[in-house]
């Protein structure tokens, strides 16, 4: 009876070793910066429903947090189920540059969606943030101009100082309003994106600066919070935020933020599986950097 | 007849006001965990001095409103967290409840349930896990750490599938503007709705815990679980109810953030049970049990939501309001430990005329 048991243990050890070895057939595998932004629902919706048009297998995962540490082990996880593709947003260029070699080493493809790491990649597909700062930016200084404010504080909310995405969006909204010189940024305040407090610490701007006259979010959930507060507290100030939502989309309607950039990051998913396909089956995958593009949304 | 001229003369409180004043003071005093609360009582004072000499906004009428409102939740959830640490445990699913909390609401809102049933579903949801952490750790006797960390865990789960992994839609059902201001945007008095709600929570709290046989019980048991038990408390109930108020507590702060944003966001709540410790032991509660005055939290959520609006008017950067915060956190406790051990001798600054 024990011998049978041990060659019965033995098949199942021998057959489950064969299948793992056959699962990188078709597997494409998400990682985010976390899963609960809105941002990276909309990527694993348009990544998710590519997957199913192509007929690949289809995995997101992702830390609780945004967490470079935690990135990687989530990685390191992922690199051991041998996907044929591991798409990534990177929290932290450099820190995970190692585990993305890593990766390719081991046969792994590895393409980059909305934040690109240190390590060379066949495709990137991303918004180029400086630059969608720094449109927020001069939005910013037009709108003041059609308020017919020449003057004033400005602040931001953004999201903490590990996140390289919104770090570039910050600078390049100080840039372009250095440029333009009129008017005066408060030290940012960082809020994890998490909505509650980003509108605390709008609302305490508002409170503090009796000439604040414009509010720049850096992603959604700080967007929301910036809404919210000119909604509440005053709605002559200019809200200029990032990402796209039903709550911004609301408070755009309803004139509590005049301009919203929209990022695609259904299209930077729905694209991202179909250049996973190309390079899963040695066909063109184009340019190295696809600039998947911001909008203006305005109420 | 001899005169016993040994006999102690009587007591000095018969002697003025000033002495009267001086031995409340000194009975004060006695009260177990009182120290703690004064000396950071005087800290909370000395800190709005300097913020509002660093930025004369900090003091304004207007700010000291909006900073009330801003101490309120933090408030709301440190007496459920001192709630549990006076029994010598600690509850660290207090976030993700009231993540669970707003979620749960918001999504039942957003679905059109009018407002009048979906939030004392919400309240059953919550409570049912804080029975759960009560069960885990009294009946099972898992440790307080990792029990609550698995329903921490599984309430952000929770949190994130009530409503398919989306933030909800702003809602609208019936009641929603009510529940808006009634939690979050209403004024009474000039002041905010839930600066009102965290004081009928503490007074209510505060009276079961000063002065019931339910709080009484709760001291015992985090002073001393097996001569507590000994004498006959129901130990097992008494701590299962401490996690339940402080469950309850949490829905009562996600529904406050539920109203602050008009919808629901999977995110809500993160880190809150830290706040939650930080203001408990700011204000004298012992993380070893047993000890704390519910004051004592008020005093210490002040203390935190007093740093951040601060900090945000002196225009400090994050890395030194990071700082700040942590030392204050530190030297808190320190005062606590130098006052309870002989290195200052207080005993004798404040009690020189009661002995005779």
């Amino acid at each position: 009876m024990k011998k049978v048991l041990v060659l019965a243990l033995a098949l199942l050890l021998a057959l489950g070793t064969f299948s793992a070895a056959t699962a990188e057939g078709n597997l494409v595998y998400l990682i985010t910066m976390d899963k609960m932004d809105m941002h990276w629902v909309s990527v694993d919706a348009g990544a998710s429903a590519m997957a199913k048009a192509l007929g690949l297998d289809y995995k997101w995962d992702a830390p609780n947090a945004k967490d470079n540490a935690t990135q990687i082990e989530v990685m390191n996880n992922a690199i051991a189920e041998k996907p044929a593709v591991i798409l990534l947003a990177a929290t932290d260029p450099q820190g995970i540059a190692k585990t993305v070699e890593d990766a390719q080493s081991q046969g792994i493809i590895v393409l980059y969606v909305d934040s690109p790491a240190a390590a060379p990649v066949p495709v990137t597909l991303s918004t180029d943030n400086y630059a969608a700062g720094k449109l927020a930016g001069t939005t910013m200084i037009d709108e003041l101009d059609k308020a017919g404010k020449t003057s004033g504080k400005i602040a931001i909310i953004s999201v903490n100082t590990a996140t390289n995405s919104t770090m570039n969006r910050e600078k390049g909204f100080r840039d372009a309003l250095t440029a333009d010189g009129r008017f005066e940024i408060l030290t940012t305040e960082y809020k994890e994106g998490l909505a509650a407090e980003s509108q605390e610490a709008a609302t305490n701007f508002i409170t503090g600066n009796a000439d604040l006259v414009g509010l720049f979010g850096a992603n959604e959930g700080s967007t929301v919070g910036v809404g919210n507060a000119i909604k509440a507290e005053n709605p002559a100030i200019i809200g200029i935020g990032f990402d796209k939502s039903d709550a911004i989309l609301g408070l755009l309607k309803d004139g509590s933020l005049k301009a919203a950039m929209a990022q695609n990051p259904f299209t930077m998913g729905f694209l991202g599986v179909s250049e996973a396909y190309a390079a899963i089956n040695k066909l063109s995958t184009g340019p190295s950097v696809i600039d998947t593009g911001v909008s203006v949304l305005r109420g | 007849m001899i005169q016993n001229e040994n006999a102690p003369r009587p007591a000095a409180r018969t002697r003025g006001a000033a002495s009267g004043i001086g031995n409340a003071f000194h009975r004060m005093m006695q009260i177990r965990g009182m120290g703690q609360v004064v000396s950071v009582t005087a800290a909370l004072v000395l800190m709005s001095l300097v913020f509002a000499l660093i930025n004369d906004k900090f003091m304004t009428a207007q700010n000291i409103t909006s900073l009330l409102r801003q101490v309120a939740p933090i408030l709301i959830i440190g007496m459920g967290q001192s709630y549990v640490l006076i029994t010598g445990g600690i509850d660290l699913s207090i976030g993700s409840l009231v993540g669970m909390s707003a979620m749960m609401s918001a999504t039942l809102m957003t679905h059109g349930v009018h407002a009048l049933i979906a939030l004392p579903l919400t309240i059953l949801a919550c409570l049912l896990v804080g029975l759960l952490n009560g069960t885990l750790i009294a009946q099972a006797k898992l440790p307080p750490f990792i029990a609550t960390l698995g329903t921490m865990i599984m309430a952000r789960g929770v949190a994130q599938i009530v409503n398919g992994n989306m933030n909800t839609d702003q809602i609208t059902a019936g009641g929603a503007e009510a529940i808006r201001d009634l939690f979050y945007y209403g004024k009474f008095l000039g002041v905010y709705t839930p600066v009102w709600l965290a004081l009928v929570l503490f007074l209510v709290f505060n009276y079961i815990l000063s002065s019931t046989r339910t709080g009484r019980h709760i001291y015992a048991l985090g002073s001393n679980y097996e001569a507590a038990r000994f004498s006959g408390v129901s130990v097992k109930w008494a701590m299962t109810k401490a996690y339940m108020i402080s469950s309850f507590m949490s829905c009562m702060v996600g529904f406050i953030l539920m109203a602050q944003s008009g919808m629901g966001t999977m995110d809500a709540g993160t880190s809150y049970e830290l706040n939650a410790v930080a203001a408990s032991v700011i204000g004298g509660v012992s993380t070893m049990g047993g000890q704390g005055l519910l004051f004592g939290t008020v005093v210490g959520a002040c203390i935190w939501g007093v740093l951040q609006n601060g900090l945000q008017f002196a225009g400090a950067p994050l890395a030194l309001k990071n700082i700040v915060v942590g030392i204050v956190v530190i030297v808190s406790v320190l005062i606590d430990r130098i006052a309870r051990s002989d290195a200052l001798d207080l005993k004798k600054l404040f009690g020189r005329r009661a002995k005779a």
